[in-house]
C-alpha cells in the first residue's frame, strides 16, 4: 500500500515537472526600466517583450532563454534609478533597456550602469546631453540609443524650408528637453540653410489657450511655421494659429504624425503641411517587422518609439549572442559593432533572422542587423543616424512624399556644417 | 549575496537622503505648524546650488566653478536658506492652507524657472554634476557606495541630534507654543513671526541639504527631479511616520521609500507576465491605500509626538 502511494506520488511529481525543461534550462535575465504606468510607455514595453519572445523562439541568446524583468519608472528619476539598481544588484542583469525620458536615463547612466559596468540601451532618450557625456569619455562605451538624434529631424526641416524656398520661419516647440534641443538645432540649421528664424516660442503642456504664444510667433510675420510639438498641445496651438490668420505653410516634426492631430485640426488646413520622420530602410526586414507586429498586436506600430524599442531589445540580444555566455556588460557593449557591421551578413528583424545570426556569429562572422528603424549603426558616442522621409496628410492617413536615404541625410547634414 | 548588500546600501542611501528632508519638514510642520507645500523648492535649491558651484564647466549655461566639494555643498545650503528667507518674509504671514498654496506656487515657479532658463542651469536637459567626490581614491563600485552611505548617515544623525536638542530647548518650546496658540505665545512676549521665520529657514536649509546630497549621489539633477510629486512623497513619509516626532519622521522615510521600492520589486518578480505591464499602476494604488489607511486609523502616525513638559518646575517649593 505504502509503495503504491509512493509510486503515485512520484508519478504525480514527475508529471508536474515543467514539460519544456529539456536541453535549455538556463535563463539569462535582462532588465528593462520603462514608464509602464504611462499610457504611451506601455506599448514600448510590450514591443520590447515582443522582441524577447521572438529571440526565445529562436532558442534564446548566448545559449540561454531570455527573461526580461520589467520595472516601472513612473517617469520619476528616483524610482527609475532605484529600479535599475535593483535589477543590476538583485537580478544581476548585464544589459539594461531604458529609460524613455532623458531625465531618468541620465541618472541611471551616471549612478548605476556606468559604475556597475552594465550596458544600457535606450529606445527613446533624445537629449544631446548624452552625446556630450560620451564625447567626454564618461559613458565607458556602455551607452547606446536607437532613437536617431534630433539632428536628423532638424536637418530635414531645414531641407524642406530650403526646397520650398521659404525666406523666414517661426518655431513653436514643446517645452521639454526634446523640444528645447529641437529649437536650438533648428535655429542653427535654418540659419545655415539661409532661412531667417523670426521667432522661437516655447509651448507648455496643458494650457487651455496658446493665444499669447501664437500671437508672439505671428507678430514676427514669418512665411512659414515649424512645429516641434505633440498632438495634444500641437492641435490647440495650430488651431489658434490658423484662426488668427497664420500661414498654412507648415513643417511638422515626427511627433505630429498622428491621426489625432489631423482630425483635430482638419485636413483642409493641412494641405500645405509637410512632415519629417526618420524612416525604415527600403528592405524587406522593415516590412517584416510591421507584419509581425500587426499579427501580434492587431494594430499598426504607429505609437512613438515602438520601432526603436524593438531594435533596442533586438540589438542588445544580438550583442549578448555575439559576446557569448557569461559576458560582462562591457564585453556585450563591445560586441555591438559585430552585429551592426555594414559589411556583415544582412539579417532580418524576426525569429528567423535571429536564428541565422546565431549561425553566422558562431562561425566567427559578423552580421548587419536590418531593423525596424533601418540599418542601425552606432557612432562612437552610441548615437544612430537614420534615413528620413518627408510626408503629408491624406484622407485616409499619411502619404510619403520623399524618401531621403541615409547617405543623402548624412550629405545634407554635412552641407549645413 | 554581495548584490543584496550592494542594493541595500544603495537603497538606504536614498532613504537616508529623503529622511533628512523629512526631518526638515518635521521642524516646519511637526513642531511649528507651518504647512510647507513647496518642499521641492528648497530641495531643488540645494541640489542646483551645489551642482552649479561644484560642477565642471559645461557650454551653454552658468556653473562650472569647480569649487571643492564642501564649499559647493555649503553654497547649496546657503542658496536654499536665502531662497527660504525670501519666501518666508513674503508668505509667513499667511496661515495654514494659504501658506500651503503660496509655497506650492513658489515650488512650481522654481521648477518652471529651471525648466525654461536654459542659460542658468541647462533647462529641461538638466544639470550634469561633477565627478563624485573622492571617486579617484574609492573607485566606482561598492566601496564608494558604502563610503557615501556612511557620509549621508553621519549627516542624518547630526541633523537628528541637532533637531532633538533644538526642540527640547526653550526655542523649541516656543515653536510648539506658537503652533498651539499664537495669541497666547504673543501675550507672553514672544515674537511669533520671527520664530516662524527662523524655523522655516532652518527647516528649508535641512531640506536643501537633502537635495544637495541627492544631486551629489546621482551626479545629475533635472527639472524632473523637482516635480510636485516629491513634495507629496515627503509629506506622506512625515504623516505615516508621525508629525512632531523626529524618530517617526526618519522611520517614515525608510518605510515609505521601502514600500515604494519593495512593491515595485515584488510585483516585477511575482506578478504573472500579463500583469507585469500594469505593475506601475498597481503600485500607485497600493501606496495610496497605505496612506489613506494611515490617515483613517492612525492619523497621529506610527510614532506619535511625545508631549512632555520639558522643564518640570519644582512646584513644592513655590509658595502660593
Amino acid at each position: 500500500m505504502k509503495k503504491i502511494l509512493l509510486t503515485t506520488l512520484l508519478a504525480a511529481g514527475y508529471l508536474a515537472l515543467p514539460s519544456g525543461a529539456s536541453a535549455q534550462d538556463c535563463t539569462t535575465k535582462i532588465g528593462a526600466v520603462l514608464p509602464t504606468s504611462v499610457d504611451w510607455g506601455r506599448p514600448i514595453a510590450e514591443t520590447a517583450q515582443f522582441a524577447v519572445d521572438q529571440v526565445n523562439e529562436a532558442g534564446g541568446a548566448a545559449g540561454c532563454k531570455i527573461d526580461m524583468v520589467l520595472r516601472d519608472t513612473q517617469v520619476d528619476p528616483k524610482v527609475g534609478v532605484d529600479a535599475a539598481k535593483a535589477l543590476v544588484d538583485l537580478d544581476g542583469v548585464d544589459v539594461l533597456l531604458g529609460a524613455v525620458s532623458s531625465g531618468v536615463s541620465m541618472p541611471i547612466l551616471t549612478s548605476v550602469t556606468v559604475p556597475g559596468d552594465v550596458m544600457q540601451m535606450s529606445c527613446c532618450s533624445s537629449s544631446t546631453a548624452f552625446t556630450k557625456l560620451a564625447e567626454e569619455g564618461k559613458t565607458d562605451g556602455l551607452w547606446f540609443r536607437t532613437f536617431a538624434t534630433t539632428a536628423v529631424q532638424s536637418a530635414m526641416g531645414a531641407k524642406i524650408a530650403r526646397d520650398k524656398g521659404y525666406k523666414s520661419i517661426a518655431i513653436l516647440y514643446k517645452n521639454d528637453d526634446w523640444g528645447q534641443d529641437m529649437a536650438r538645432l533648428l535655429a542653427a540649421d535654418f540659419k545655415a540653410a539661409g532661412v531667417d528664424v523670426t521667432a522661437s516660442v516655447a509651448i507648455n503642456d496643458g494650457q487651455p489657450s496658446y493665444r499669447a504664444e501664437v500671437t508672439e510667433a505671428l507678430a514676427s510675420q514669418p512665411e512659414a511655421l515649424y512645429l516641434a510639438l505633440y498632438p495634444n498641445e500641437g492641435s490647440s496651438a495650430v488651431r489658434e494659429w490658423l484662426s488668427l490668420g497664420g500661414t498654412q505653410d507648415m513643417i511638422l516634426a515626427n511627433s505630429l504624425k498622428s491621426d489625432e492631430f489631423r482630425d483635430k485640426v482638419g485636413l483642409q488646413y493641412l494641405g500645405k503641411a509637410l512632415g519629417t520622420d526618420t524612416a525604415s530602410p527600403r528592405v524587406a526586414s522593415a516590412d517584416a517587422f510591421v507584419e509581425a507586429y500587426k499579427k501580434r498586436f492587431d494594430s499598426e506600430p504607429n505609437g512613438p518609439g515602438l520601432a526603436n524599442s524593438y531594435d533596442a531589445a533586438m540589438i542588445a540580444l544580438l550583442a549578448m549572442e555575439a559576446a557569448g555566455a557569461d559576458a560582462s556588460g562591457a564585453e556585450i557593449a563591445a560586441a555591438v559593432p559585430k552585429v551592426t557591421d555594414p559589411k556583415g551578413t544582412p539579417i532580418t528583424a524576426d525569429t528567423a533572422g535571429f536564428a541565422s545570426a546565431k549561425d553566422v556569429l558562431a562561425g566567427g562572422g559578423t552580421v548587419m542587423y536590418q531593423g525596424a528603424t533601418g540599418n542601425v549603426r552606432f557612432d562612437k558616442n552610441g548615437d544612430v543616424s537614420a534615413p528620413a522621409v518627408i510626408w503629408s496628410f491624406t484622407e485616409d492617413g499619411i502619404k510619403e512624399d520623399e524618401y531621403v536615404s541615409l547617405e543623402q541625410v548624412d550629405q545634407f547634414i554635412a552641407s549645413l556644417k | 549575496m554581495i548584490g543584496v548588500i550592494s542594493y541595500l546600501v544603495f537603497f538606504s542611501t536614498v532613504a537616508a537622503i529623503l529622511a533628512i528632508a523629512v526631518l526638515g519638514l518635521n521642524l516646519q510642520w511637526g513642531n511649528t505648524g507651518l504647512f510647507n507645500g513647496g518642499v521641492v523648492a528648497s530641495f531643488g535649491a540645494g541640489a542646483y546650488g551645489t551642482l552649479l558651484l561644484g560642477g565642471s564647466a559645461q557650454a551653454g549655461h552658468l556653473g562650472g566653478y569647480e569649487l571643492a566639494y564642501p564649499v559647493a555643498l555649503l553654497g547649496g545650503l546657503i542658496f536654499a536658506g536665502v531662497l527660504a528667507w525670501v519666501i518666508g518674509v513674503l508668505t509667513l504671514r499667511l496661515r495654514h492652507d494659504y501658506l500651503a498654496i503660496a509655497t506650492f506656487g513658489v515650488a512650481v515657479a522654481f521648477e518652471n524657472l529651471m525648466r525654461n532658463a536654459t542659460w542658468l542651469a541647462g533647462g529641461a536637459q538638466g544639470l550634469r554634476g561633477f565627478e563624485r567626490p573622492l571617486r579617484q581614491t574609492l573607485g566606482d563600485g561598492f566601496l564608494y557606495n558604502v563610503a557615501f552611505f556612511a557620509f549621508v548617515l553621519a549627516l542624518l544623525v547630526l541633523t537628528y541630534v541637532f533637531l532633538e536638542r533644538l526642540t527640547a530647548s526653550p526655542f523649541g518650546r516656543m515653536l510648539r507654543a506658537i503652533r498651539e496658540d499664537e495669541t497666547a505665545a504673543r501675550s507672553l512676549g514672544k515674537s511669533p513671526s520671527r520664530a516662524r521665520l527662523v524655523a522655516f529657514v532652518t527647516g528649508s536649509v535641512i531640506i536643501g541639504l537633502s537635495g544637495a546630497l541627492y544631486a551629489t549621489f546621482y551626479a545629475f539633477v533635472s527639472p524632473q527631479d523637482i516635480l510636485p510629486i516629491l513634495t507629496f512623497q515627503i509629506w506622506a513619509m512625515l504623516i505615516v511616520g508621525g508629525a512632531g516626532n523626529n524618530r517617526g519622521a526618519m522611520f517614515g522615510a525608510f518605510l515609505i521609500w521601502g514600500a515604494w521600492s519593495v512593491s515595485g520589486w515584488a510585483l516585477a518578480r511575482f506578478a504573472p507576465v500579463e500583469a507585469q505591464l500594469f505593475t506601475g499602476s498597481i503600485q500607485f494604488i497600493l501606496i495610496g491605500a497605505v496612506i489613506v489607511g494611515m490617515l483613517l486609523w492612525r492619523p497621529q502616525g506610527l510614532f506619535p509626538e511625545r508631549l512632555i513638559v520639558s522643564q518640570p518646575g519644582d512646584f513644592s517649593t513655590t509658595k502660593p
